[in-house]
């Protein structure tokens, strides 16, 4: 299943693309990760991400016309695709049965440092 | 609000669209700038900005960053490569116009080509020190000075110690010109005292003996490879004992002056054996010795003391070297202290505004200066000779421009097709201008085959022998010679792809009669121009070849014929001159310590005894009583020196010029008059007055000044043997033989005195071949460029022609009438040229001593070639065309 491996932050990236639903672009992703997860996001950073999705087909995007806010540059926004979509679903359950694999002794051991 | 209407810094942004991918630039743009609003607003300007410039800086990474290649816009290469199939078309087409113009470039190219090389040649030299970018030389100047003095004052280099960016110096003390003995075998052998930092300085390797320890002890030797190959022969030389014998040969610079008689200095050990010939350096010697023998020297008389001698700086080389990081401001901060610590121990009459500069060791190479280390061309020769190629490159890139022009025709339809199916004109431009770029491409291959013809010819120049150009190639040169031939092409092509470009579409295409193939009246401007200044280099050459031979045949007031000086190089005079008396075809024998009028002058300033006037300074000649009657020279008053050599030596003879100078009424009025000179000699009679001879070089003095004779045989340096034999090389070989017999060390040397003459003016024949070369490129690229105008203007009016002969007019009045116009552009060439070359070179050689007559001849000479050769030029095509047959010219099409 390697087209739907996704790294930490590109599936941050995702779901946050997801969360905004039609208004996520740029600006607004870098904010409610900002938000949402307390860490910095580089527009560097980011934008690499996006267009990554975007080439591996896991986001689609369009342009928007631009505003007064932006001195007239357009918006970019993203959506998830289907294959996105199938994408995230893969990480979730991977993680959900590896979280259901670990036995339940592990968790009440105390560990001390 | 007014901030919201905010941009970030444009720079910054700039920099951001010129690496984003153009794809999605826009959008992320406007991310950028709408995070920057917020942050302004938050933050204030500066860090906003700041945070900005992080963003812009963040985003440089791949998946942002346009992809390499064109990719996004049109592939070009097609494109690209139609320009040059359709140039290399054009070449072949017409193939009067592109032979002109790629041999015109060739010609200029291959000037060019020469100058890069004598650059890349001088800028090998001391590139292997692996710290040469923190080595200095330190220059010596004054105030009023035409260059800096090479050397510096000798306490300087351990003065400079103390300061602290300076890691460590080094002096190099020439003085060192000794014969060199080891058992039978003597040689004669020059080089400096120097420390044992030299090594430390300089990454001259030793082959063998410690880097180390070599320059440490009193009395050690570094010997070169050749100098030990020839005394040592297959013994290794290390640790083995030399006997010095100081002959105070000139060196580094001194050519081949005779030594004195030999003063011992003892035994020194060879501790390293050195090979120079492996390094290209500025710096050359046969010997090094340990700079710690100078004051045993000193203690034993040997040598003069100038360990503390703040004034004497015409010496020591000083080198330095900067610790790391350490900048040549610095060094000259240091220098200018020591200057100014020192002031009371450097005042002296010719150290007024003293001054120490440091000198980068990789500007050595161009930066040559007084009482340097070796000869070189001086940076004033590079500019020369640079101007004189840019002249001609000049003129050869103006034929391209004026027959790119004049053929504009020709390629009007072309442009106007290219421009209605879609081409803008900056790819017009960049057509022409790739094919202008070819044709320099190909020029550099006839320049380079030209090149390797002026190699030699340059090497040859007499010059050479002092400047030692070798001329190698080296990798780098392909690339300058590459990169010229581009910027040749770029610079030829600018205009006419300027000027093409600019042709309207539906003009060139609809009527060929609204197209204007250039100005004529430029076009014949530019034409005048090369052919003023071929005329002003044709007479200069024809001008300085009249002064060449001008002073060869000069009076010089005594006979040079047969007379063949021999240096004495230590030997005794008298010896010599017994022994050679008797050797059958010599007639007369004399001798002399300087030759005059080759280049050395020594002066003394002398007044009447008991006068209360100013000493004058005259220049001063050792003869022996032979002398005067061997040269020729003429005793006008007096009987000569006395035959009584105590009283000789207090007698002199004075030339007219003396007589004349202190207001004798007659050469008799001075005989017997007593003078006094101001270095405390005895007192000098006055034995006699010789005609005026010339004892400076001609180039250097116009009248000749006051002088007199002194007996003085303790000075001789050179026996003058004058030959009256039918076979003057059997004298020579019996000269030799005997010389052989009294000296077996060295060499037998001798020079014929007119040949010694007449090589004192060889520099001026370089200068007569180099003018005359450039002068010969400038008239046949001028003439490359009248050709091709002709030839155009004649293919032209062909039919026209036609027309005119087939209505009577005959072949005479036809080729007046092609080559009127050009005609008169010769015309005009030769009334603005001829009077602008006179009054130039009447200006330099107005401060010329000596100088040649220089009439309206010359430039009458100058402008006949010149008009000849155009009208060579000229009716070599009208003729072609006026002889035409009518029918041909008609049906042509």
């Amino acid at each position: 299943m390697k087209k739907f491996q996704l790294g930490e932050f590109e599936e941050v990236v995702m779901l946050t693309v997801g969360l905004l639903y039609n208004e996520a672009y740029g600006v607004a992703i870098k904010n409610e990760i900002e938000l949402r997860l307390e860490r910095k996001v580089s527009v560097g950073a980011l934008q690499t991400a996006l267009h990554r999705l975007e080439k591996k087909g896991l986001l689609k995007s369009w342009e928007s016309e631009g505003n007064q806010e932006r001195a007239g540059r357009p918006k970019r926004f993203f959506n998830i695709t289907a294959l996105g979509k199938q994408a995230l679903e893969h990480a979730k359950t991977t993680r959900e049965s590896l979280w259901k694999a670990i036995p339940q002794v592990v968790w009440e051991i105390k560990t001390s440092h | 609000m007014k901030e919201n209407t905010e941009l970030p810094p444009g720079l910054f942004l700039r920099i951001f669209r010129a690496f984003c991918d153009p794809f999605i630039v826009d959008s992320i743009e406007g991310d950028l700038i709408e995070i920057y609003r917020i942050s302004r607003l938050k933050r204030g300007k500066r860090l906003a900005n700041f945070l900005f410039f992080l963003d812009v800086a963040l985003l440089f990474r791949p998946g942002i960053i346009r992809p390499l290649g064109f990719s996004i816009e049109l592939n070009h290469t097609d494109m690209y490569r139609n320009y040059f199939k359709i140039g290399f078309r054009n070449i072949l087409k017409y193939k009067t116009f592109s032979f002109i113009n790629i041999f015109g470039l060739a010609l200029a190219m291959s000037v060019s080509m020469l100058i890069l090389m004598m650059l890349a040649d001088q800028n090998r030299y001391d590139q292997f020190h692996e710290k040469k970018d923190r080595i200095y030389r330190i220059l010596s100047d004054y105030e009023g000075s035409k260059s800096p003095y090479a050397t510096s004052p000798q306490p300087l280099a351990e003065t400079l110690k103390e300061y602290p960016a300076i890691e460590t110096t080094t002096q190099l003390i020439p003085g060192v010109g000794v014969d060199a003995t080891h058992e039978e075998k003597t040689k004669e052998i020059r080089g400096y005292f120097t420390e044992p930092s030299f090594f430390s300085v300089f990454s001259f390797e030793l082959e063998s003996g410690n880097r180390a320890t070599a320059l440490s002890a009193p009395y050690s030797a570094v010997i070169t490879r050749e100098v030990a190959d020839f005394l040592f022969g297959d013994q290794d030389p290390l640790g083995k004992r030399l006997e010095f014998e100081d002959r105070k040969l000139p060196f580094p610079l001194g050519g081949d002056a005779p030594g004195t008689p030999a003063v011992s200095w003892g035994d020194f050990m060879v501790t390293g054996v050195i090979d120079p010939s492996k390094y290209a350096s500025h710096l050359s010697f046969d010997v090094l010795v340990s700079g710690s023998t100078i004051s045993s020297l000193i203690t034993s008389g040997k040598m003069e003391d100038r360990r503390e001698d703040w004034k004497w700086y015409f010496q020591t080389y000083t080198f330095a070297m900067l610790h790391e990081g350490k900048t040549a401001e610095e060094l000259t901060a240091a220098l200018d202290d020591i200057v100014m610590r020192k002031e009371a121990e450097i005042k002296s009459e010719y150290t007024s505004g003293f001054k120490l500069l440091p000198q980068a060791l990789a500007d050595v190479a161009l930066g040559l200066s007084s009482n340097d280390t070796n000869n070189r061309l001086p940076l004033i020769g590079y500019y020369f000779l640079a101007a004189l190629a840019l002249v001609i490159m000049a003129s050869a890139c103006l034929n391209y421009t004026n027959l790119s022009i004049a053929r504009a025709l020709t390629r009007a339809k072309e442009i106007g097709i290219r421009k209605v199916t879609g081409a803008l004109r900056k790819n017009l431009v960049v057509q022409f201008l790739s094919e202008s770029v070819l044709t320099a491409l190909l020029s550099l291959v006839i320049a380079f085959v030209l090149l390797l013809l002026l190699i030699p010819a340059f090497k040859g120049l007499w010059v050479n022998q002092y400047l030692n150009f070798e001329l190698p190639f080296m990798p780098a040169l392909y690339l300058g010679f590459v990169l010229l031939a581009i910027l040749v092409g770029v610079l030829a092509g600018i205009y006419p792809a300027l000027f093409l470009s600019g042709y309207q579409p539906i003009k060139a295409l609809k009527s060929l009669a609204e197209i204007k193939s250039g100005k004529l009246g430029l076009r014949k401007a530019l034409g005048i121009s090369q052919f003023v200044v071929s005329l002003f280099f044709i007479t200069t050459s024809i001008l300085i070849y009249n002064q060449f031979k001008h002073y060869l045949t000069f009076d010089y007031g005594f006979q040079s014929e047969s007379i063949v000086n021999i240096p004495l190089q230590g030997m005794d005079y008298q010896k010599l001159s017994t022994e050679y008396e008797r050797i059958p075809g010599v007639s007369t024998i004399s001798a002399c310590d300087i030759i005059p009028a080759t280049g050395t002058n020594n002066n003394n300033e002398i007044k009447v005894l008991g006068s209360t006037e100013e000493y004058e300074a005259v220049g001063v000649l050792n003869i022996d009583r032979n002398f005067p009657e061997n040269l020729g020279i003429v005793l006008l008053a007096g009987n000569g020196f006395g035959t009584n050599d105590q009283t000789a030596s207090t007698q002199i003879l004075v030339n007219e010029a003396m007589v004349k100078e202190l207001g004798y009424p007659s050469a008799e009025a001075i005989v017997g008059e007593q003078f006094e000179t101001k270095w405390g000699d005895q007192l000098l009679v006055v034995a006699g007055v010789v005609k005026d001879f010339r004892y400076k070089l001609l180039l250097n003095e116009d009248a000749i000044s006051p002088m007199m004779l002194r007996y003085n045989p303790a000075q001789f340096q050179y026996i003058n043997v004058k030959i009256a034999s039918p076979d003057p090389m059997k004298t020579l070989a019996a000269l030799e033989g005997r010389w052989k017999a009294l000296d077996p060390v060295h060499p037998f040397r001798y020079e014929f005195m007119d040949d010694e003459l007449e090589s004192t003016h060889q520099g001026i024949f370089d200068v007569v071949s180099i003018l005359g070369f450039i002068s010969f490129l400038a008239i046949f690229i001028a003439c490359l460029g009248l050709l091709g105008m002709t030839t155009y203007a004649a293919e032209r009016r062909t039919k026209e022609v036609g027309i005119r002969k087939f209505l009577g007019a005959g072949s005479f009045s036809i080729t007046l009438l092609l080559s009127k116009g050009f005609l008169q552009m010769l015309a005009i060439s030769i009334l603005i040229g001829a009077p602008f070359s006179f009054f130039v070179n009447k200006l330099w050689l107005e401060n010329l001593p000596n100088r040649v007559e220089f009439g309206v001849g010359t430039v009458v000479l100058g402008s006949s070639v010149l008009l000849l050769l155009g009208i060579v030029t000229i009716s070599s095509q009208t003729l072609r065309v006026s002889k035409a047959k009518v029918v041909d010219t008609l049906k042509m099409d």
